[in-house]
């Protein structure tokens, strides 16, 4: 335990320590504020537009961060040969890449909390109330990185970082349309083929699951049974993904 | 000249060829581009697969471009693909209160081409919005107040004021303006004006609700009481060849066994010269 810390802890440092990470930031925060003047241009209800564009920022920015320094902190580590240097201290392959995967979710965890500091006070300024529902949404939001980091860890042992990084951002794309995927097979007329997309569909996570984005932008009610199963099924898919890029690690002949 | 000045001069005049160039493409006119481009639009289930997770967010930026590209119509021009776009948008986000009321708006701009087709454009706009947004009373009283004063439609006005009436949270002055153009109509008798407002006092929610249906009740009772008794005075007229001066008069006659009084309470007036009788409506001070 107190080496896959200590690993989170470093990976975490390293990752501040980034200046790609100050530039997602940056542009993440710029166009959160920036919504004031898409709130300007509209005609009638400014603090939609706010919260859309808010939300979309935290999710999209986060994604980036999650798939750019999952690649960065892994490939570094095998390419500087540092990775020699601490496994050969006691510490565990695997526990090298939940570690490694800890470190990224806090980096992603912080920049989250940035975003929704700001689009909350964004927020406050236009309505003049706090919106506790934004800092539900962060969490979902955070939830669906959580899948994505883990994806990108997988990824980033797999192959090499450009191709993990296009391969994250593919899984990002396909989690969203799965459900329409879903949806495809009831027009299918072969059984087979509707069968082979519901294999495909269970087998990559829905990540359409973790957006409650209208219901936050609209004020709907929201069903606790799908908040909780929301992080029953990030939590297994994590732990498949985790252990997938253990086993593969293990293995992995890193000279 | 050193080369840091001479590579500065180079990127000012390139910069500055660029802002010209961009000058003299503005002044060359062009058919509407964007109009063309409206034809080639996705459909909103394209679009929801392409905004990952993020509909609400391509209709807000539809429904911003939209506000700036039909602010740039006059209203005797034709406005290209509205219903399209506006059904685009609210397909998006079904929500989306400001689609359905500023969609209404842009279209209802438009003085010129068939109006009766653009006014089924409109009423279809806003049965979709109050079939998305069913608690919604303001979107169902804008489309009242649109059909009345943009298309002097009476008839889907009532239609609309009677949805916005039994929504929940809807004014008290819904109620009201579903009893005033009740009135109107033919079919609504004065007896059902009656009971109408009498029962809009009783459920009026604050005092100045209450005031303004009971003015309404009193016009309605007036109404009916003028009936009765202005063929009284008729009848008194042609049988003493003058109209009668005051309620004396008939009470004398026997026609009436006591002077008329209005809702409120107070006694009616007669005015000899029309021969008519006259309501002194006072509802603040009671």
């Amino acid at each position: 335990m107190r080496a896959i810390r200590a690993i989170a802890v470093n990976t975490f440092r390293e990752a501040i320590r980034d200046r790609i990470l100050y530039l997602f930031i940056g542009f993440a925060i710029v166009m959160v504020i920036s919504t004031k003047l898409f709130g300007m241009l509209t005609v009638g209800d400014e603090s939609k537009i706010v919260k859309d564009i808010g939300l979309a920022a935290m999710q999209f920015f986060s994604m980036l961060i999650a798939v750019m320094m999952s690649m960065l902190l892994i490939s570094r580590e095998v390419d500087n040969r540092t990775v020699f240097n601490i496994l050969s201290k006691p510490v565990r392959r695997w526990q090298f890449i939940l570690g490694k995967y800890l470190g990224l979710v806090a980096i992603v965890a912080v920049n989250l909390l940035l975003i929704t500091v700001i689009l909350v006070v964004m927020v406050l300024i236009y309505t003049g109330q706090f919106d506790p529902m934004l800092v539900f949404a962060a969490f979902m939001t955070m939830l669906e990185m959580s899948v994505v980091a883990a994806f990108a860890t997988l990824f980033a042992v797999l192959t090499r970082p450009i191709l993990g990084s296009l391969m994250t951002l593919a899984m990002f794309v396909v989690g969203h349309t799965s459900a329409d995927l879903w949806m495809l097979t009831r027009h299918l007329p072969g059984t087979l083929t509707r069968a082979v997309i519901t294999v495909v569909y269970y087998l990559v996570p829905n990540l359409e699951r973790f957006n409650f984005k209208t219901e936050v932008v609209h004020d709907l009610p929201i069903h606790l049974a799908a908040v909780g199963w929301a992080v029953v099924y990030a939590s297994a898919f994590v732990a498949v993904l985790l252990f997938l890029a253990a086993l593969r690690f293990q293995t992995k002949d890193l000279k | 000249m050193s080369r840091r000045i001479i590579s500065l001069v180079i990127i000012a005049a390139l910069l500055g060829v660029a802002v010209g160039s961009e000058v003299e493409l503005g002044k060359i006119p062009r058919e509407d581009p964007l109009g063309r481009e409206l034809l080639y639009l996705p459909s909103p289930e394209m679009l929801k697969i392409m905004s990952l997770g993020n509909s609400g967010l391509v209709a807000d930026i539809l429904y911003l471009w939209s506000i700036q590209y039909y602010s740039g119509f006059k209203p005797n021009e034709r406005f290209l693909y509205l219903e399209t776009i506006y059904n685009l948008i609210t397909d998006l986000d079904p929500l989306y209160f400001d689609a359905y009321r500023i969609g209404a708006l842009i279209m209802e701009i438009q003085t010129s081409g068939d109006q009766v087709r653009l006014k089924e454009t409109v009423r279809r706009l806003f049965d979709k919005g109050l079939e998305n947004l069913p608690e919604s009373w303001q979107l169902a009283e804008a489309a009242a107040w649109d059909l009345f004063m943009r298309f002097h439609d009476q008839e889907a006005a009532l239609h609309y004021a009677e949805i916005a009436a039994v929504r929940p949270g809807a004014p008290a002055r819904i109620d009201r303006m579903v009893g005033v153009w009740r009135d109107k109509e033919q079919a609504w008798t004065i007896d059902d004006s009656i009971e109408y407002w009498r029962r809009a006092v009783d459920d009026a929610e604050n005092e100045y609700g209450r005031a303004m249906s009971v003015s309404h009740l009193y016009d309605a009772v007036t109404a009916k009481d003028r009936g009765a008794l202005e063929a009284i005075l008729a009848y008194y007229s042609e049988r003493h060849e003058s109209c009668a001066q005051s309620w004396e008069e008939l009470i004398a006659a026997g026609f009436i066994g006591e002077i008329p009084l209005d809702l409120m309470g107070n006694p009616y007036g007669i005015d000899s010269s029309a021969c008519t009788i006259v309501a002194f409506k006072k509802i603040r001070d009671q």
